[in-house]
């Protein structure tokens, strides 16, 4: 049973809609990666109000966790989280693609305090998490550090050469967690580089692993409070997600991977979050 | 004596301190010294730490693995998850040391070294064991004559090419301070003793080790005691050359080259790799702007090299002392 109540899962949702609405504000600035964005954000929610031990107001406090957006083209969906919690103004949110903006396409750990690490080019982040975590085992610190993945970027080999390692050096304080919203750039994942079952084949690397909802707080949050799922050995979390979650006329479409909006439609596609918001608050009662 | 120190033969300075006397025939074995050296590092600095690509015993890591097991981390045969490990590291404060053939610490994990290590600006040592043509006889695939050319456009990187035991004795440690990438370029042919034990590898700074006014020779790794017997040979015909060792190339002491080539105003790049990119490059854009001189590049041309011993490819690229002298004589007399 989930740890959660009722009232807990209705302002995840609603935190998870405002981000969903700044990024859509944000992209008055610009077009965006609103796909992935859009399907990562309830997992992003939940790791930054209910699981990530840290403190806004010390993003380079020693003890805390680690998160690594290693899909980072993302980035949106941790900008508006990291702004909800406090880490910076929300001004610099309507900076987006802007010259020198702090909010690139892809986060900056030298701009914009709490991002752990800079990514963009896929394939990046498992490895550069799971120096962190061996650090970690070595200074004798109990943080644990979090890399989210892509089900497109696990085409990359260099994600399969760290699964590999992780599980080889027992760091049971690393976590990945795969958006799986099955689609990239070109189409469906499944029909460019079929990656199934991604389940077997972490587990195969040696990972602990639980497939989950990616779209449902419970699930979610069950998940990642579970972690390490084993003594010993990393934790995996395959989660099924909806690309672009939470507008509903992109919903699992690939050609929005990368979108961007008319001005004039502005207000139509936020009318459209928030009725969607209200359908998933519904559905909690 | 520490360790370090043990690993070199002991020359004072007074047993090189005329300029014929850098010509000592005493060959040192890098390897074996950067393996006292890192074991010594290890030892002061708990923040080091190892990342073997199935690499350590034969690039100067055994020592410290034995002493250091919980430090050394054997990433097996996978050189893009060993930079991105060393990253992590990195940036959660300890100084990682990577040390492989030169194709592998620099090639295959190319697109890490520069987003990971290079664009965050991060404290780590690549050690690129085996350059130039250390192992010619495994063939193109690990004869690497280009990597400094295109590890030195990368921001942020350093690039240190020790010219001799001393000098490797030392690299570790200065690396070490750098914070920054640092990528330390290593033969694996026994290094020609060219400077005494109390001289200083000095990051940025070249040095003077043969004063001359007619030509100016700035070498780097092996070619500086090549360059320094072919200099011998340049005097028998009357020419007074300067010899530079440039063992940083990035950031080059522009200073010096400078200086030199404004006394001489000529000046020739000596180095095991493509003349593209490398050291005659990185002198000739900062003499072409402040002080625009005859020049001429020694090195390899724009090809792969073939198969064959350290020797034969030394000959088949003219880069004997010898031809090397032959080739400057050619120049000097072209004028």
């Amino acid at each position: 049973m989930s740890g959660l109540t009722k009232n807990e899962i209705k302002e995840l949702t609603k935190k998870a809609y405002e981000c969903r609405k700044n990024i859509l504000k944000m992209m008055r600035f610009g077009e965006a990666h609103i796909g992935g964005a859009f399907s990562s954000l309830d997992i992003i929610t939940v790791l930054y109000n209910k699981i990530l031990k840290h403190d806004p107001k010390k993003p380079k406090w020693e003890d805390r966790d680690r998160f690594i957006l290693s899909a980072g083209h993302k980035g949106m969906a941790l900008y508006t989280t990291l702004e909800n919690q406090g880490y910076f103004n929300k001004e610099i949110l309507w900076t987006y693609n802007t010259f020198n903006t702090k909010v690139p396409m892809h986060p900056d750990e030298k701009v914009l305090p709490g991002i752990e690490f800079p990514t963009g080019s896929l394939g990046h982040g498992l490895a550069v998490g799971q120096g962190m975590a061996h650090a970690g085992k070595l200074d004798k610190k109990d943080y644990r550090v979090f890399v989210m993945l892509g089900d497109g970027e696990s085409a990359e080999g260099s994600v399969w050469e760290a699964l590999m390692s992780a599980s080889n050096f027992n760091l049971d304080n690393l976590v990945v967690i795969v958006d799986k919203n099955g689609l990239q750039v070109n189409g469906r994942t499944k029909e460019i580089m079929n990656s199934e079952s991604l389940e077997e084949k972490f587990k195969a690397f040696g990972w602990e692993t639980r497939a989950i909802a990616g779209h449902d707080f419970n699930e979610i949050y069950d998940a990642l409070s579970s972690v390490p799922f084993k003594t010993g050995k990393p934790s995996a979390i395959i989660a099924d997600t909806v690309k672009c979650k939470g507008l509903d006329f992109a919903e699992d479409k690939y050609e929005y991977h990368h979108w961007h909006f008319k001005e004039s439609e502005i207000d139509d596609v936020l009318k459209n979050v928030d009725e969607c918001c209200r359908e998933e608050l519904c559905k909690i009662e | 004596m520490n360790v370090a120190e043990r690993s070199c033969v002991k020359l004072n300075k007074s047993d090189l301190d005329s300029e014929k006397n850098h010509n000592i025939d005493i060959y040192e074995d890098a390897r074996k010294i950067l393996a006292d050296a890192l074991l010594e590092l290890g030892t002061d600095n708990k923040n080091i730490v190892f990342i073997s690509m199935d690499s350590s015993a034969g690039a100067s890591g055994g020592a410290f693995k034995k002493a250091f097991p919980e430090r050394h981390f054997e990433f097996g045969i996978a050189e893009q998850n060993g930079i991105g490990e060393a990253a992590g590291l990195a940036i959660s404060g300890k100084i990682p040391v990577i040390a492989a053939y030169v194709p592998f610490t620099t090639y295959r994990p190319f697109e890490q070294i520069r987003d990971d290590l290079c664009k965050t600006k991060l404290n780590a040592i690549i050690m690129g064991n085996n350059s130039g043509f250390s192992v010619s006889s495994l063939g193109p695939t690990h004869t690497i004559l280009e990597e400094v050319g295109v590890l030195r456009a990368l921001p942020n990187m350093t690039i240190i090419c020790p010219a001799d035991g001393i000098e490797y004795r030392q690299v570790l440690e200065v690396a070490s301070k750098i914070n920054c990438p640092t990528y330390i370029r290593i033969s694996r042919i026994k290094a020609k003793r060219i400077f005494s034990d109390d001289h200083k590898l000095v990051f940025g700074k070249a040095d003077i080790i043969k004063k001359g006014d007619d030509i100016t020779l700035l070498a780097t790794g092996t070619m500086v005691s090549k360059s320094l017997e072919a200099a011998d040979i340049l005097a028998k015909e009357k020419i007074n050359a300067e010899v530079i060792s440039m063992s940083t190339i990035k950031p080059l002491d522009e200073e010096a080259v400078i200086n030199s080539a404004n006394k001489t105003g000529k000046v020739v790049t000596i180095e095991e790799h493509s003349v593209f990119n490398g050291l005659g490059s990185a002198v000739s854009e900062v003499l072409s702007k402040n002080c625009p001189v005859r020049m001429k590049f020694i090195g390899t041309p724009d090809e792969y090299a073939p198969v064959g011993s350290y020797e034969e490819l030394i000959d088949y690229y003219s880069l004997s002392s010898e031809k090397i002298a032959g080739t400057i004589l050619n120049f000097y007399k072209s004028f």
